[in-house]
Order: structure tokens, then sequence, then C-alpha cells
């Protein structure tokens, strides 16, 4: 087991930290699947409106490569497809009926496993409709299911706020686990599964499972930060990784031949109600999660509060999404701000009393000051897990040198949004980098 | 009292938003709002929760640093006044005197330096940025006391529309707007600026018999050898520690080095001043008067053997290194040139008060020099730490 030690980041000291109870929520009425929000991907549909749909059935495959396909998380009817601007697939909602009927896939005995082609593992786990799991770094798209990677990295935590507990989910899983990670050693002879250095139960449990252990800030847990600071060659820099959770789904899939939905989602935030695991399915509805109806002084973040998309009050849990965290929504002026001594005003600088304060802080979606433009105060320098200079970075984005940007390190980014987090000129580095990112890549994709 | 103001503010609302007669002035109407009422703005998009900072906290911490130089430099300025007109120095009198003299120059600042903000702000549709806060604040405190108020509204102008409106306002200048109107009227008014005369607030009354006026470092400037500058010093009564604490004519907020080394302990602390300029800065000062000492010999100026401590207690090095040296904006922005940065403005400063008999001081005018040095300091740092990166990956 070998450890890395990463020494920048910053762990937002937010109060409403998800409990590790676990709850299993009752079965829903609907279910969903928001093409939205997943980065990249041209989705074509192959249902319409009013089609009835098995659990598991064809709902759409991405046009770059036709044999990636998107499934239904449930049996019924597709209830509605709604269009956004542009005529983007914001989201498609099946109602459950009671029976649901369920495809069925090519199961694959553990014992078996050595023995099969890894093309045909490969095949397998697009037909069913779990190959977008696997990500490729730096841009974070799916994997060309034709190529081969180098390393796979497993990812059994993610530190933003508030994301489920490895130990949660893997109780009483480990077979399936162990099942996953005999898939992906038969894809490379590189499978690395890295842990929290921080989490002694689960590295017992886990045992020589672990390859490497990270300690740090967030966003150490992320795989960009983790390749950053082992990379030995080029190569590294294209690793494939998977979230922990993710890999449970294709070795479900794989080992028992049915479409696998069992999510474990945190529930947290200060304006939750009830904050907790729940056990429940993929593309749940949001009010099922919150265990109540939500309201506008609310915010629901699917995901984390740092790299989670807001979801509508009447919305639904993405594919990638394991979190739904609340917020308030804090649409209210503060009153002489900017010289409060700041007992209870969480910051990244030493500019409040706060710095003093050890107890985690209530924190809403202000934010907290006005657009101005960048006064060099190095904050989010001091931040970046992969030391990249945010704040000249964005400037030769801005500019227009990408070539400049490139080499500051643009693709070693994580994204993990800790820059415009910290900045007290409210500049949206992050967004500015990430964009950069998706457009090389789509550039890059298109030549 | 909170109430009355948001009713006062969403009475004139309408006035500043588009459409109605003052909207060109919206810039005015928010900044005038948001000292009061921080705006609800909220994320639209991620990271959904940011951090409670922001430039007009950053900012006021500096301003907050530097009230006690403006409540000091008031007593000071009336201090010295009733001494060299032959008054009894009684704490109120001086504050009062000094209230009288410097008040007036800190309101001319503060509502030219605005009204060219707002101007500029109104034209080109920005918000008003609380850097100009700072300048203004900056700006009196560094000026001789006797500065007649046109020439204040003139230094502050230049300072503000050449130092840093003409290349796109606060974050885009690469000179300290406050350094760069006190650097113009130095060479515009000469008569002013400099000499014995314009140190200390006469009130338009007469001087003490014997009273000279000279600032230490006027004094220092004029030994000839073989008398030593501390010895010229300590005779009229500027010995080491009336320098430290700052009770002796000079610019009306920098003499006290006491109040310089709290304000830098308290902005390094906050994490808005950069120590590495500021330590930088003071062992290039020590450093380089050290190095000075070694060729201090019979026949060589005084300067050469005066001892390096001196150099940060005299005229304003320290209040320089602590506030102006410090501005990040003009700085470099990679941490390592900030050490060369700091370091090379205090070579600079020991090396004009030394061999420069046309500048007295030199502070001003080597943080210029190495404001406009910042970028190509900055360059090589980076092009260094963009070579190691090639090299990991």
């Amino acid at each position: 087991m070998q450890r890395v030690e990463v020494r920048k980041g910053y762990t937002l000291n937010l109060s409403g930290a998800p409990t590790t109870d676990l709850d299993v929520l009752p079965r829903p009425r609907r279910v969903a699947m928001l093409p939205e929000t997943l980065p990249f991907i041209k989705p074509r549909l192959s249902i319409r409106e009013a089609q009835p749909v098995a659990l598991g059935g064809g709902l759409f495959h991405d046009k770059r490569h036709p044999q990636v396909r998107f499934l239904s998380p449930g049996g019924g009817i597709v209830e509605r497809i709604e269009y956004g601007p542009r005529r983007v697939i914001r989201r498609i909602v099946i109602r459950l009926d009671d029976t649901e009927t369920a495809d069925t896939f090519e199961a694959f005995a553990e014992g078996r496993l050595r023995q099969i082609e890894p093309r045909r593992l490969v095949a397998a786990i697009c037909r069913g409709g779990l190959w977008p799991l696997l990500r490729a770094l730096p841009f974070r798209d799916y994997p060309d299911p034709q190529s081969e990677p180098t390393t796979i990295i497993v990812a059994l935590a993610d530190d933003e706020p508030f994301q489920p507990d490895p130990a949660v989910y893997l109780a009483g899983r480990r077979d399936l686990l162990d099942y996953g990670l005999q898939v992906l050693a038969r894809l490379t002879p590189q499978v690395r599964v890295v842990a929290p250095e921080g989490n002694p139960a689960l590295l017992r449990d886990l045992g020589t499972r672990i390859t490497h252990t990270v300690s740090g800030s967030y966003p150490a847990q992320d795989p960009a930060v983790w390749v950053y600071h082992t990379r030995r060659s080029a190569a590294d820099n294209r690793a494939w990784f998977i979230r922990g959770q993710d890999l449970l789904l294709i070795a479900g899939l794989l080992r028992d031949g049915r479409y696998p939905t069992e999510r474990i989602v945190a529930v947290g935030g200060p304006a939750a109600g009830r904050r907790r695991h729940v056990a429940t399915r993929l593309g749940v509805p949001l009010e099922l999660l919150a265990g109540g109806a939500l309201d506008a002084s609310v915010r629901c973040i699917v995901g984390g509060v740092l790299r989670g998309f807001t979801g509508p009050a009447d919305g639904y849990l993405g594919f990638f999404e394991t979190a739904l965290n609340l917020l308030p929504a804090g649409d209210r002026r503060e009153f002489l701000a900017f010289v409060r001594p700041g007992y209870r005003h969480p910051s990244f600088s030493r500019t409040f009393l706060s710095a003093f304060n050890r107890r985690r802080l209530s924190m809403d979606c202000r934010l907290h000051g006005e657009l101005r433009p960048c006064v060099a105060c190095n904050a989010c320098v001091q931040v970046c897990p992969v030391e990249i200079l945010p704040q000249l970075t964005f400037k030769s984005l801005l500019a227009e040198d990408f070539e400049e940007a490139l080499a500051h390190g643009l693709l070693d980014c994580a994204e993990c949004g800790l820059c415009s987090y910290v900045c007290p000129a409210k500049i949206e580095i992050c967004d500015h980098l990430t964009r950069a990112k998706r457009r090389y890549h789509q550039e890059q994709s298109a030549a | 009292m909170k109430r009355l103001l948001q009713r006062f503010f969403d009475g004139r609302r309408p006035h500043f938003t588009p459409g109605g007669r003052l909207a060109r002035l919206h810039p005015f109407f928010d900044a005038m709002e948001t000292v009061f009422f921080a705006p609800a703005h909220t994320t639209r998009i991620g990271p959904h929760v940011r951090d409670s900072l922001d430039v007009k906290r950053f900012m006021t911490l500096v301003i907050v640093c530097l009230l006690p130089h403006l409540f000091f430099g008031i007593y000071n300025v009336g201090y010295q006044s009733l001494t060299a007109t032959g008054r009894p120095p009684q704490f109120l009198a001086a504050c009062l005197v000094g209230l009288g003299a410097v008040v007036p120059m800190v309101i001319v600042t503060y509502v030219v330096g605005f009204f060219w903000e707002v101007l500029f702000a109104a034209v080109r549709r920005h918000t008003i940025s609380e850097g100009l806060f700072v300048s203004c604040m900056l700006f009196p405190l560094t000026l001789p006391p006797t500065t007649p108020l046109w020439q204040v509204a003139l230094g502050i102008s230049f300072g503000i529309v050449i130092g840093k409106e003409v290349f796109g306002g606060t974050g885009r200048n690469f000179l300290n707007p406050a350094l760069t109107g006190r650097a113009f009227l130095f060479f515009a008014y000469p008569v002013q600026m400099s000499g014995d005369a314009v140190w200390t607030y006469m009130g338009g009354r007469a001087a003490v018999d014997g009273f000279s006026g000279a600032t230490p470092l006027a004094l220092a400037a004029a030994v000839e050898s073989p008398a030593t500058i501390q010895a010229v010093l300590h005779e009229a009564h500027y010995d080491f520690w009336t320098l430290f604490l700052g009770r002796y004519a000079g610019s009306i907020g920098a003499t006290s080095t006491l109040l310089c080394l709290l304000g830098a302990v308290a902005l390094i602390l906050m994490g808005i001043a950069s120590y590495r300029t500021i330590i930088g800065g003071i062992l290039g000062i020590l450093a380089t008067a050290a190095l000075l000492n070694l060729f201090a010999g019979p026949g060589a100026s005084p300067w050469l053997e005066l001892n390096p401590l001196y150099h940060l207690v005299m005229g304003g090095a320290a209040f320089g290194l602590a506030y102006m040296a410090t501005d990040p904006v003009s700085s470099p922005d990679m941490e390592a040139a900030r050490w060369i940065y700091g370091f090379l403005i205090g070579v600079l400063t020991v090396l004009i008060r030394v061999f420069n008999p046309a500048f007295p001081e030199g502070i001003m005018l080597a943080i210029l020099f190495m404001n406009v040095f910042a970028p190509l300091l900055d360059h090589f740092v980076i092009q260094a730490r963009l070579k190691r990166r090639m090299i990991r990956t």
C-alpha cells in the first residue's frame, strides 16, 4: 500500500454532514433519466412518449459511439420527454408500473471471468448501459470503448461535501466489489484502488485490495489529483477512473445479468431535515430523497455543494449523482457585512473571527460580494490541488492565449471548484477553466 | 436605523435604474448602497457556496490598519506645529491644530478621487472598485502637512486617472496609484514637496528662533565628514526611539515606524499583505546598509557608516514597505518573485538615499521602479515553474 500526500486543497467547514445511518426509501412512482446532465454526449432517442419500456430497455444512445447506450432505470411507460433550450433533452420521465418487467443480459460467473476476452466484457458493459460510468482523464468524458486503458483508478471515497461514505455503500457488498475489481483487472493489469488515509475502519476492512491511500484536504480523493501527484509518464494523464459505487453497478450487471439500479445516496447540507444515507434507486425524485416537499427558500443541489447542479424542486437524481445537498437559498441582504467581526462567517482567509471558530458553520448560496477585477490576492494559488496558477490561467484564457493556459497545466485541472470558492473578487475561475477544457476536448474529437 | 436606511435606498433606486433620470450614475448608487447592505446575489453556477470574504472587506481592512496612522498623524502635525510656533504642545490643542491641517486634505482627496472613479465607472458601466478608498487613504498620509489643497486635488487626480483608470481601473494598473500621484507632485512642485519648510504646519504663525524644520533625512543628507549622522541626529533630538515612535516632522502619516510595524503584522496575520514583500524589503535595506558600512572610513560619505537600523526608522521606508510595496495589484503575482521584489525595493531605497543627493528619500521611487519591473520578475519565475512542470509530466 503506497501513501500519497496532497498538501494543497481546502476542506470546507460546512455543517450538515449526513450520519452513517442507512434508511431504505419506499419505491418511487416515477424515475427519470437526465441526458442534459451527462457531459459531452449527443443523445439519439430510441423511444417515444407514451411507449412502454422495460427496466433496462434502451432510452437513447450516444451519436458519437452508437454502441454506448443509456437504459431505462425503471419499467413502465415513458410519461414525458422534456426539452430545454435548443432542443436539448432535459429529462425522460418514466412512470413505473407495478410489475416492472426487466430485460436480461448476459451473466458471467465469477470463476469463469478469467477466461473471458476483455473485448467481450467491454461489449457487455456497453450493452448493459453502464459504460459511461467509466471515465477518462483529463476531460472526464467516458472513454472510447475501442481504446485500451493503461491504468484504471477506483476512487472509493469522494471528499466533496457531502457524498456517501464508502463504509456505508460497501457494507455487505464486498463480494460485489471483488467481482468488480476482477472485471477491471481483465481490462488492464494496472488497477489502482485509492482510499482515504483518514478512514482506518475502511482500510482494515478492505485490506490488500487498496493499493494507495491518500491524505489531504478536499479534493485529495479526486483521481485527477492522485494522477497529478503520482504520474510517471504522459500516458498516466489519460488514466481511466471509476467511483466505487459505480463499480458495484457494473459488477452487478455482469454477475447477475440484470440492469442494476441500487443507489446509496447521501442526503445532507445545513437545510436538510434528516441528514442520512438512504438506499434507493437510480433516477428517483428529489422530493422522495428530501423526505418532503421542497420550497424556494432551499436550494437542492444534486451532487456535492461544489460540483453539483441545481435541481428544480420537482427534479430527479442524475445518472452519475449520489448525493442530495440542501442549502438555504440565502436571498437576503446583509447589513454592514464588510465590517462584521464574523465569528460565524466561514472563510478560507483569516479576515474573519471565524478563523478561531472550530465549529462547523452553515453556509448559504450567496456570492457574499460582487464581481470585481482580480486583485491578485493569490488565494486561488494557495488552494489549487494540482498547482496550476488559476489566476494567470483564467487571464490567459480571457486573452485567448490557449497555449499559455495549457502550459500552466489547464488539463491537470480537477474541476474541484475551490478557486471559484475562495475568490474574493467573485470571479468564476473554475467555470472559465472547465469550459475551456470542454471546448478543447470537443474540438479535438471533432478533428 | 437599518430599516430607515433600507427605505431610503429603496426609495432612491428607481432614479438610478435603467429608465431613471440618473441611470448613468448607477455605479455611484451601487457603491453607496453596498456600503450598508451587501447585495443578495446568489450563485448561478457551481460552486454553490462561496467564501465570505469579498474585495470590499479585503480593502476595508487595509483602511482600518491605516486609521491609527491618520490619528497619530493628526496629533503629530499639531504637536510639531505647536512646538515650532512656541506654544505648549498639549494633547488636545495638538489634536485640534492637526485636525485643521489634515482633515481638509483627506476630504479633498476622497471627493476628487471618488469623482474620477464614478466618472470612469459611469462611462464604462462598471462597478466602483474599493481599491480607490485605500488609495485615497494612503495618498494624503504621504504628503507634507503644508501641501496646498489644489495640489492635493491635482495629485490624486493624476494618481487615479493616469496611475489607474487609463489602464482599465483597479486590478489592471501596474503602478501604485497613490504613489504615482505623490511622485507627480514631487516632480511637478518640488518647492511644496521638499526642502525644510514644508514638513511643519505653521497655520500662519511665525516660527520660534532657532527652528529649522529639517527632517531627519534632510539633516542626514547635509552631514559633512568627519561628523557622523547619528551624532548630528542626536544633537537635533532625533534619537533612535524618537524616530521609531514617530513624533518628528515629516509626511503626515508615515513617520511612526511602530504603527507601521503593528499594521504590517496585522495585515500579515490576516493574510492581506504579503510577508514576503515586507521581510524581503527589510532584509534588502539592512543588507545594503550593512554592506555600505564596510566601505565607510575617513573622507567617505557619512551615509556609509550609518547604523542599518536607522534606515528603517527614518523617513517613509517602513510606511512604504508595509502599505505601498504590498499592494497586490502592482506587485508581482508569484510568491518567489515577491521576495526579490521586496528585497530590491530595500536595496534601491538605501542606494537612492546614500548616493543621490537630489532625493533625500528613496522609498517612493524604489517602489515605483520595482512596480515597473514586477511583470519581468513574474515572467522569470513563471518560466522556471513551467519548465519544472514540463519535466514532471
